[in-house]
């Protein structure tokens, strides 16, 4: 007796339930409560002598919400991430450097050449599309209900009007953004600082929790179940980042032009990164 | 009568208290406005537009961005703690190295500007402190939210900190020109900044 593989179905069925889920969910929300979580925003202390003592006025905290950071004292120690692990990383700082001044940068300049940017951009949007599991089981862990439903809304948009994914209807019609959320993020939400920087060979900057995360998000990634064979997957992920590269080309370049010590610089880019991605939820 | 040209007097009195509100309120925006326009009109310049008027296009856009930078705030916020202890003489050094070096950044990327579209998204404005909020769309399916800090210095808005996708500017090179004076000295950082304008 053949035995159905019941995940497509079930998945099917999940991407069904959870937009009536969500838009049930949502209405019950007050739409600044998603705004300004007290103790996630810094600087509200800030602005308690405006009156703001509390929450009870929504309408002005959803405007001064932005922390002003009015003056930060000079002898106030800069939030830093840990790096016990810095001769290692800096090795592979350089591997990542020869890496992509010796392979691939020349791979996809080549490819750029040959293929125009539409479609570049297209291939980006596909994949993007494809890893919607990943944004939306992040924005349900964190209780994000609207952005839950507008992951939801976006895939099924994109992937009928927007050919299955290649283009992006769901921004440039309905305005529609993408959410960006991975479980690293939603670890840091849930209060887990980064623990310590780790820069990866070939997959760059992150840290132990963010590579928890990365984990966790693979099991979420419908490519690692579509796909049967490991080495069709690599060769499918090697593209991927190919195909980024030459959308990115001389972002690198610019940091190691601006930055007077490029491997503190792209650390404390990535770190500032993330504790906004993960502040602004 | 007297009721009417009372009422028509503080209604207009009114009016004029809330466009002026308007107009206070819309001033940090403005003033980005100003020094974007500024700039994007010298790039588009056809006279400007041959190689041989490089320099003079540089001189135009370094000085349209001197007016809105606050180059000094944004030197002693990125020395934070090591500023206290500089001579005027390295003080002033230390600004033009640091400014030039920023230049250096972001004027390869004004001159490569096509034309992207500027979103002038949200201010805030906290007594002499106000965050604008833009964002830079381009052709990739990449938006780039960029912040910029001002502070009221005078009757006029300068910018002192800029942070793309949330990484701010000034706290990047306090991290790395921290990690440089630690680890070496304040001389090896001022000597590490010439060698980069050396390199162009």
């Amino acid at each position: 007796m053949k035995t159905r593989n019941v995940t497509p179905a079930l998945f099917l069925l999940g991407i069904v339930l959870i937009p009536i889920l969500c838009i049930a969910g949502d209405s019950t929300m007050d739409p600044f409560e998603e705004l300004a979580p007290p103790d996630i925003v810094p600087g509200l202390e800030e602005l308690a002598f405006l009156g703001l003592e509390t929450l009870d006025e929504p309408f002005l905290v959803a405007i001064t919400n932005i922390p002003v950071q009015p003056d930060t004292p000079e002898e106030e120690p800069l939030e830093f991430i840990a790096d016990p692990l810095e001769p290692i990383n800096r090795a592979f700082f350089q591997f990542n450097d020869r890496l992509y001044f010796w392979v691939l940068r020349p791979v996809a300049s080549g490819y750029r050449a040959v293929i125009p940017q539409d479609l570049r951009v297209g291939v980006r949007n596909f994949f993007s599309n494809l890893t919607t599991p990943i944004r939306l089981v992040s924005c349900l862990l964190q209780a994000n209900f609207k952005g839950a439903g507008t992951e939801t809304a976006r895939f099924l948009m994109n992937s009928t009007f927007g050919l299955a994914g290649f283009l992006d209807p769901a921004k440039t019609e309905f305005r529609l953004q993408r959410k960006e959320e991975d479980l690293g993020q939603t670890f840091g939400v849930y209060g887990l600082g980064p623990v310590l920087y780790l820069n990866w060979p070939i997959l760059g900057p992150s840290s132990l929790r963010d590579t928890l995360g990365y984990i966790g998000d693979l099991f979420l990634d419908p490519q690692t179940y579509l796909i049967s064979s490991y080495p069709v997957n690599l060769g499918v992920r090697s593209y991927y980042i190919i195909n980024e590269t030459s959308l990115t080309i001389g972002d690198y370049e610019d940091l190691k032009e601006s930055a007077l010590d490029p491997y503190t610089a792209l650390k404390d880019i990535y770190h500032q990164y993330r504790q906004n991605k993960i502040k602004e939820r | 009568m007297r009721f009417h040209s009372t009422v028509r007097g503080f209604s207009i009195f009114l009016l004029v208290l809330g466009i002026s509100a308007l107009v206070w309120a819309a001033e940090p925006t403005d003033r980005i406005k100003q020094t974007t326009d500024k700039i994007l009109s010298i790039v588009a310049n056809p006279q400007l537009k041959d190689p041989s008027k490089a320099p003079e296009r540089r001189r135009l856009i370094r000085s349209a961005v001197d007016e809105r930078f606050d180059w000094e705030e944004m030197a002693r916020r990125s020395l934070a703690q090591f500023w206290a202890k500089r001579t005027p003489e390295e003080k002033k050094e230390f600004i033009e190295l640091y400014s030039d070096l920023l230049e250096r950044t972001y004027m390869s990327k004004v001159e490569d500007y096509s034309g992207e579209n500027v979103l002038y998204e949200r201010e805030t404005i906290d007594g002499d402190y106000a965050v604008v909020k833009v964002k830079f769309v381009t052709g990739k399916n990449k938006d780039i939210p960029v912040d910029y800090r001002l502070r009221k210095k005078g009757e006029n808005w300068l910018v002192y900190d800029v942070s793309i996708e949330g990484v701010s500017l000034v706290n990047n090179y306090r991290r790395q020109f921290g990690s440089i004076i630690t680890q070496f000295s304040y001389e090896n950082l001022v000597k590490k900044l010439k060698e980069k304008a050396e390199e162009k």
